[in-house]
């Protein structure tokens, strides 16, 4: 042990293995940090605890670039949540149910899939909600031909786009794509970040009194339309921002 | 190994926080065709989401979720703690994305939310001082992630990682987590934990004797997989 050459008092004791990690870090004060150095040099076990903890923080460097899959159950509730957000942000009536369900103390995150779907199914009640109050404004008023919408912007109410949807579908058995050439773009980027992004109709509409777009897109099966009602799209370089969606089901397909 | 001697702070890692988190396979297995949304950076997402979009933001928290899951576990320690956390953060996120400086990136942004309600938790978790966390062990394998998305040894790894982080003081595991990890310089620890550089320092330090013995199979496991790298059998070396 003394072949170095060094006083045997620099090898009496090791290092703990804190003092080691000091050292690292420059935390030792100076006539310390020399004597801890030196016998670091001149100690293979000191020194090997010295580079095993410069080699923890290499590895845990690396580990910790590596991403750790979120549990489906708590990416399923966080998306819950954040659609949750989104009714709420959009609606223009509090939805009270929201908040306390994100603030219920959660005992155990296997519930968590009972309770997202509770979300779920509140926030579209909200979009019921909001849309049900506006819906008294402006009562009938339909396009003169049932069976075809109008090239310019067809005065609706959301009480009457179901049913009038699934009559225009019906009698044109293609896409119907209306509206001006960017209205029908912002209607193309709002369907492609949804499940099923084939596009049936784009249709300008006076919907409750403001401009919106309706926008069908196939369903799940050929039958099924679903069918939005957005605000933005009328507006050039506009995004797409729905407000009331519904799934009408065609009968002669 | 030397040179670390006299290494004073660790300069930030350029490749910090990470970016490039794709899309979860699911999301594009049952559309089909291209979603546009893919195809939109993060600041775009952001931007639409400010305009009123109401998807945008629900895309970027999927392409973030997993790196932002790793930052709240690892420094939270229990699946439960760091699911509400994440919770909090997303919805603050949410709430105040207008206050977005467009210059940094939507990460850094996300992240820093996600750590100070990790660090928030940690708060208050101390101030209810004897409130000790429950060992949930059920918890454990799936913590390590689906066993078909990674290798047996990365997923034990990462639970090795996880569980010796969870027996060390939760201050110096944050401030761990922070450095070590996440890659921050010790300046950037030491403003996000409100406390002085040294005392980062100290925390990091200790955490790390701590954590030495709790993870030296692995670290040697480790070194036999990578011989040029061999530091536990290193003996003597300059
Ligand atoms: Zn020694």
């Amino acid at each position: 042990m003394t072949e170095s050459g060094l006083p045997t008092s620099e090898h009496l004791e090791h290092l703990d293995t804190d003092t080691i990690a000091d050292l690292i870090e420059n935390l030792l004060p100076a006539p310390e940090a020399h004597r801890a150095r030196e016998h670091v040099k001149a100690c293979p076990e000191c020194q090997q605890t010295y580079d095993a903890l410069v080699k923890l923080s290499e590895d845990l460097a690396e580990e910790g670039r590596a991403d750790i899959p979120m549990p489906t159950d708590v990416a399923e509730h966080l998306d819950a949540v954040i659609v949750s957000e989104s009714v709420l942000r959009a609606s223009t009536v509090g939805v009270h149910s929201l908040a306390q369900i994100r603030e219920e103390p959660r005992r155990h995150l296997p519930k968590l899939l009972g309770a997202a779907a509770g979300v779920v199914l509140i926030a579209a009640i909200g979009v019921g909600v909001v849309f049900a109050t506006k819906d008294n404004a402006n009562e009938g008023a339909a396009s003169t031909d049932q069976n075809s919408p109008p090239a310019d912007a067809v005065t609706i109410t959301t009480n009457d786009l179901g049913p009038q949807i699934q009559q225009w579908l019906e009698h044109n058995p293609g896409a119907i794509m209306h509206g001006s050439a960017a209205e029908q773009a912002c209607a193309r980027t709002f369907a492609s970040g949804r499940p099923n992004p084939n596009v049936r109709l784009v249709q300008p509409a006076k919907i409750d009194g403001k401009r919106a777009t309706i926008i069908g897109l196939q369903g799940g099966s050929p039958r099924d339309i679903q069918v939005f009602a957005v605000t933005g799209c009328s507006e050039p370089g506009g995004v797409a921002s729905p407000f009331y969606d519904t799934t009408v089901t065609l009968r002669n397909r | 190994m030397t040179a670390h001697l006299d290494s004073g702070d660790q300069p930030p890692r350029p490749d910090v926080p990470r970016i490039d988190a794709g899309e979860p396979v699911t999301q594009a297995a049952h559309t089909g065709a291209p979603t546009s949304y893919d195809q939109l950076d993060d600041h775009e997402l952001l931007r639409m989401h400010v305009a009123g979009n109401p998807d945008s933001f629900g895309f970027l928290v999927k392409r973030h979720r997993d790196r932002m899951w790793a930052v709240a576990i690892r420094t939270l320690g229990e699946p439960e703690e760091a699911a509400d956390a994440l919770q909090e953060a997303f919805i603050s996120a949410f709430r105040r994305a207008d206050s977005f400086r467009g210059d940094a990136k939507v990460t850094t942004w996300l992240h820093r939310i996600v750590v100070n309600a990790c660090l928030d938790r940690i708060r208050r978790r101390q101030v209810r001082a004897a409130d000790p966390l429950p060992e949930d062990e059920d918890r454990a394998a799936e913590l390590a992630g689906p066993s078909e998305e990674d290798p047996a040894e990365v997923r034990e790894r990462r639970l090795d990682v996880l569980n010796a982080l969870k027996q060390i003081n939760e201050d110096q595991r944050a401030a761990l987590v922070l450095v070590d990890m996440e890659g921050y310089s010790i300046e950037e620890a030491a403003a996000i934990l409100d406390c002085a550089p040294g005392t980062v320092k100290s925390r990091c330090a200790r955490g790390r004797a701590k954590l030495l013995p709790l993870l030296r199979h692995w670290q040697t496991t480790r070194a036999s997989d990578v011989p040029e790298e061999s530091a536990a059998e290193a003996v003597g070396t300059e």
